[in-house]
């Protein structure tokens, strides 16, 4: 009964901690309350229990949001109460309306964003969207096609069962990572009977910036066309193939983060559980449940989170004292570098395993870097759900006010930035070797030697040494 | 809007299905035919003019130099027959980085289509790509016709020499960065020991030189019995102070640190200088005796 | 320093200061005459200079006789360590042009070791000649010899501490 009793508590510890991690007040914003019917999955997903991998715990972990729904022009809507943020997250859905009213212009949700606010912002090419978000969307760097109208379609991969003829329900294959150094947060474990399925979005153009991620991009073949004007051909190309980003992510450097999905479709239960026909005739299923848990998931801070548990560097020489972290070191002397991270998956705090072709890199830095090294996974140092990183080497011989430098930005994963200031000071004057293990020095060593050694020969015969010619002796006398 | 777009895809879908009847209709597809690739220089010289095949591409890449303008002229048609496309790109591809610029091309209501595409269109990253760009035309519509999208040529782009390359600078994207390790300075080597030995030696043989020197001068201790007999306590104590002092030199040289050293020297130094007075004293007597 | 004290050595005439004055005296006379002669022609430099090179020889063996015929014993024997000194120096810096300065310190110790005993033992040299009695009225040879042990070894503990 009493092993029962503490399973439930822990059942119930586990589940209240299992939220993001900066929040569960979530703002959801929509034209009509009574649209959220059809996104009833995906925001039941966000609130109440979700399937579970274990199967004898069938509903595991609770995402735990609480959700706080609005329209637009909602009076008590805000952002911000006394200059705190009133909401840890929102999510955007398309509007009808031209603006967004004076409760979320582009300005407030920029400062939300800098306030550490996670933004999950959707859009739709049923209607043109919103001037607040195209200018948030612009100071992002992120473009939208022109006069807020676009729609992505290709002939190539559509959804035959619905979009025969129109080809603007797209089917992708589940979105992996972009660059090979990327962790696979929203593709990973996809079979290769399901597609993503993305019905009438918008298609968006990424900034160079290194703070935007394309999540999906479009197939070569699709193209972003205005329905309005090109219904009969296509003359003025906003973007296509790979330019276009179907679903895309930014992280601020505060790690606050905005996730954009062109089509707000995407997360409708009808898509959830629709069975779509490739135009090679194949019946598929979708990925889209999994893809906006995990996209929503990711935009709330559930996953790709890091935390620094300790940072320990101490001196690696034999004889010497093994105190942690002293404050100064020597040149030359060799150090040991021990920095310990966990993340953040959906539940629980895991060991963080830097991804495959990536690495975490230490800089030792006095206004420039004199070292940067890969860091190695010490298995001696990590635990259940800290991953310990170490690192070896010889200090530099040039004294003077260093930085341990850990500069982790890596998308997906928030900003990993750890300083720790040492002196690193000169030689004392007896570290040196002394003079008698320099071959060198050897005859200059026999000098001095034979300096003292005549001289007090030289003494000897000053005092008693008698003059041979004793007349001579008189005479100077 | 949405209506429009349907009432055009399903008058498309009629012509189909008048032209090649129903059955057929899901299997059409698209194509194009009378392609042609022209380049034109825009000064006069002279102009490269060739067919395009929708089936085989071209064999040798065509040069387009910063002056020139490659032109695309084609038909396109659906199950042969001319008809506009919803999309007709001439698209670009740097086969190293995967990169790829569409171009659209002007199509008029029978088909006829053409682009013009010259340097200057061309992204940066194009310009600079180190192979020929792969050019594949894409020719696709809604409906139920299958799309063509089949590699065409390619182009070679002949920057001109005389401007600058376009340029080009990666965007910062954030990733592992290369490894940096410190380039020590070199320890100071010592010479070969073969030298040190030999000069060691030269060194020490300079004091038996000495001794023999003197010797050959006449140098004796003749005066040592003498003094000791007249003042023995403070010549064997200068002496031996003197030489106790270099003794605490050495130790100092090899294992005492300065505390321990220098209250030794201070003890010696005291001896010396107390002893020193009568040893010398007794030197002097010697001296002014006409000994010395 | 030496050859002006020797020049000022005339008023007492013993055997061996009048033998230096007048090779210091004679060496200078015929220096001046190569330099004011070199100018006007060639040949009568060379001839000039032939003579003053046999000037030069007779002057050394004269310098080296009166040394080895009236120079005390006692000086000859601190000669010698001077001597001594000297070529000890001069291995130690040939050593150092030959096989460079690694490591530095140990040079300037073990050279300066040399040259400073050369100093010190070159003013013992001076205050003890009986020649320059005059000079130094109130410092008799012991109490130079005192200053002298005394400034040896603190010159010997400098170079000890400083070799490392």
């Amino acid at each position: 009964m009493r092993s029962l009793l503490s399973f439930f508590a822990l059942v119930w510890a586990v589940a209240v901690s299992a939220i993001s991690t900066t929040g569960d007040r979530l703002l959801v914003v929509l034209d009509d309350v009574a649209d959220q019917s059809s996104y009833s999955k995906f925001l039941g997903d966000l609130t109440s229990l979700s399937p579970c991998p274990l199967s004898v715990l069938r509903y595991w972990p609770r995402r735990g949001f609480k959700l706080s729904f609005e329209t637009p022009k909602s009076e008590s809507l805000s952002l911000f109460h006394l200059g705190e943020r009133a909401y840890d997250h929102v999510i955007l859905f398309p509007s009808k309306s031209k603006g967004l009213g004076p409760n979320l212009t582009a300005n407030l949700l920029l400062q939300f964003i800098n306030a550490n606010g996670n933004i999950l912002l959707t859009l739709s090419s049923g209607s043109s969207t919103p001037s607040s978000i195209v200018s948030l969307l612009a100071e992002l760097d992120i473009q939208l096609p022109a006069d807020r109208t676009g729609l992505v379609v290709d002939h190539f991969n559509y959804d035959a069962a619905s979009a025969a003829d129109q080809h603007d329900v797209l089917l992708l294959p589940a979105p992996h990572s972009i660059r090979p150094d990327i962790k696979d947060f929203f593709g990973a474990g996809a079979s290769s009977n399901e597609v993503l399925v993305f019905p009438r979005g918008v298609g968006a153009t990424l900034g160079s910036g290194e703070l935007l991620t394309p999540i999906v991009r479009a197939p070569r073949t699709a193209y972003s066309y205005n329905p309005k004007e090109q219904g009969e051909v296509v003359d003025d190309l906003f973007a296509a193939g790979e330019q276009l980003a179907l679903a895309a992510a930014f992280q601020a450097r505060n790690s606050a983060r905005l996730a954009l999905v062109g089509s707000a479709e995407l997360l409708e239960d009808a898509w959830f559980d629709a069975e779509v026909k490739t135009t090679s005739g194949q019946a598929a299923k979708t990925f889209n449940r999994e893809f906006a848990k995990r996209l929503s998931g990711w935009a709330f801070q559930e996953i790709g989170v890091l935390r620094v548990n300790w940072i320990e560097h101490h001196l690696n020489e034999v004889g010497a004292s093994n105190e942690s972290n002293p404050g100064i070191y020597r040149i030359k002397n060799d150090v040991t570098y021990t920095i310990s991270l966990s993340e953040w998956s959906w539940s629980s705090w895991s060991t963080f395993k830097v991804p495959a072709n990536d690495a975490l890199q230490l800089e030792f830095s006095m206004l420039s870097p004199f070292h940067r090294l890969d860091l190695a996974l010490d298995p001696s140092h990590s635990t259940a759900e800290a991953a310990a990183y170490t690192a070896s080497f010889k200090l530099p011989d040039q004294h003077g006010i260093f930085n341990f430098k850990i500069n982790y930005k890596r998308p997906f994963f928030t900003n990993v930035e750890e300083k720790n200031t040492v002196s690193v000071r000169h030689m004392a004057h007896d570290e040196w070797p002394r003079s008698y293990v320099i071959s060198g020095a050897w005859p200059w060593i026999t000098g001095i030697g034979a300096t003292v050694a005549a001289w007090l020969a030289f003494c000897a015969l000053w005092i008693y040494s008698a003059p041979i010619d004793q007349k001579k002796g008189a005479k100077k006398l | 809007m949405r209506f429009q777009q349907q009432s055009f895809a399903s008058a498309a879908l009629l012509a189909l299905a008048t032209a090649s009847g129903l059955a057929s209709a899901a299997a059409s597809s698209w194509g194009f035919d009378d392609a042609s690739l022209s380049i034109a220089a825009r000064k006069g010289s002279e102009g490269i003019k060739e067919k395009l095949n929708q089936k085989t591409p071209l064999a040798t890449p065509v040069a387009l130099g910063s002056a020139d303008s490659l032109k695309v002229a084609l038909t396109a048609k659906d199950n042969g027959k001319g008809k506009r496309p919803h999309q007709a790109f001439v698209v670009l591809r740097d086969q190293d980085s995967g990169l790829e610029a569409p171009f659209p091309l002007t199509v008029k209501e029978n088909g006829k289509a053409v682009v013009q595409i010259s340097q200057k269109d061309l992204p940066a990253q194009l310009l600079l790509a180190g192979k020929p760009l792969k050019a594949s035309v894409v020719i696709a519509s809604f409906g139920s016709a299958t799309g063509l999208n089949t590699p065409a040529f390619e182009v070679e782009i002949r920057l001109d020499p005389a401007t600058p390359l376009p340029n080009y600078e990666k965007p910062l994207r954030y990733g592992k960065r290369p490894e940096i390790h410190h380039i020590f300075r070199s320890d100071p080597r010592s010479p070969p020991k073969v030298i040190s030995l030999f000069f060691t030696l030269a060194v020490a043989a300079t004091v038996p030189a000495l001794f023999i020197g003197w010797a050959l001068l006449g140098a004796n201790l003749n005066h040592l019995t003498k003094a000791l007999g007249a003042a023995p306590l403070s010549h064997a104590s200068f002496f031996g102070s003197i030489v106790a002092m270099e003794f605490v030199f050495f130790m100092y040289y090899t294992s005492w640190n300065l505390f321990q050293t220098l209250p030794a020297a201070v003890v010696v130094g005291a001896v010396a200088v107390l002893s020193g007075t009568k040893a010398l004293g007794e030197v002097q007597s010697r001296r002014l005796a006409g000994e010395r | 320093m030496a050859p002006k004290n020797r020049n000022n050595r005339d008023v007492t005439p013993s055997a061996a200061s009048t033998a230096q004055t007048s090779a210091t005296s004679s060496g200078s006379a015929p220096q001046a005459a190569v330099s004011t002669s070199a100018k006007p022609a060639v040949n009568k430099s060379v001839s000039s200079s032939s003579s003053s090179k046999q000037d030069w020889n007779s002057v050394v063996v004269n310098l080296a006789n009166s040394y080895r015929d009236s120079a005390p014993q006692r000086t000859k024997l601190i000669d010698a360590f001077m001597t001594f000194l000297v070529v000890a120096g001069a291995l130690q810096f040939l050593y150092c042009v030959v096989a460079g300065n690694y490591p530095f310190n140990a040079f300037l110790s073990g050279f300066s070791a040399t040259v400073g005993q050369f100093v010190l033992t070159a003013s013992l040299r001076i205050q003890t000649t009986e020649a320059n009695k005059s000079d130094f009225p109130s410092v008799s040879p012991e109490r130079a010899f005192a200053d002298f042990v005394f400034c040896s070894l603190v010159l010997h503990f400098f170079c000890v501490n400083f070799i490392n």
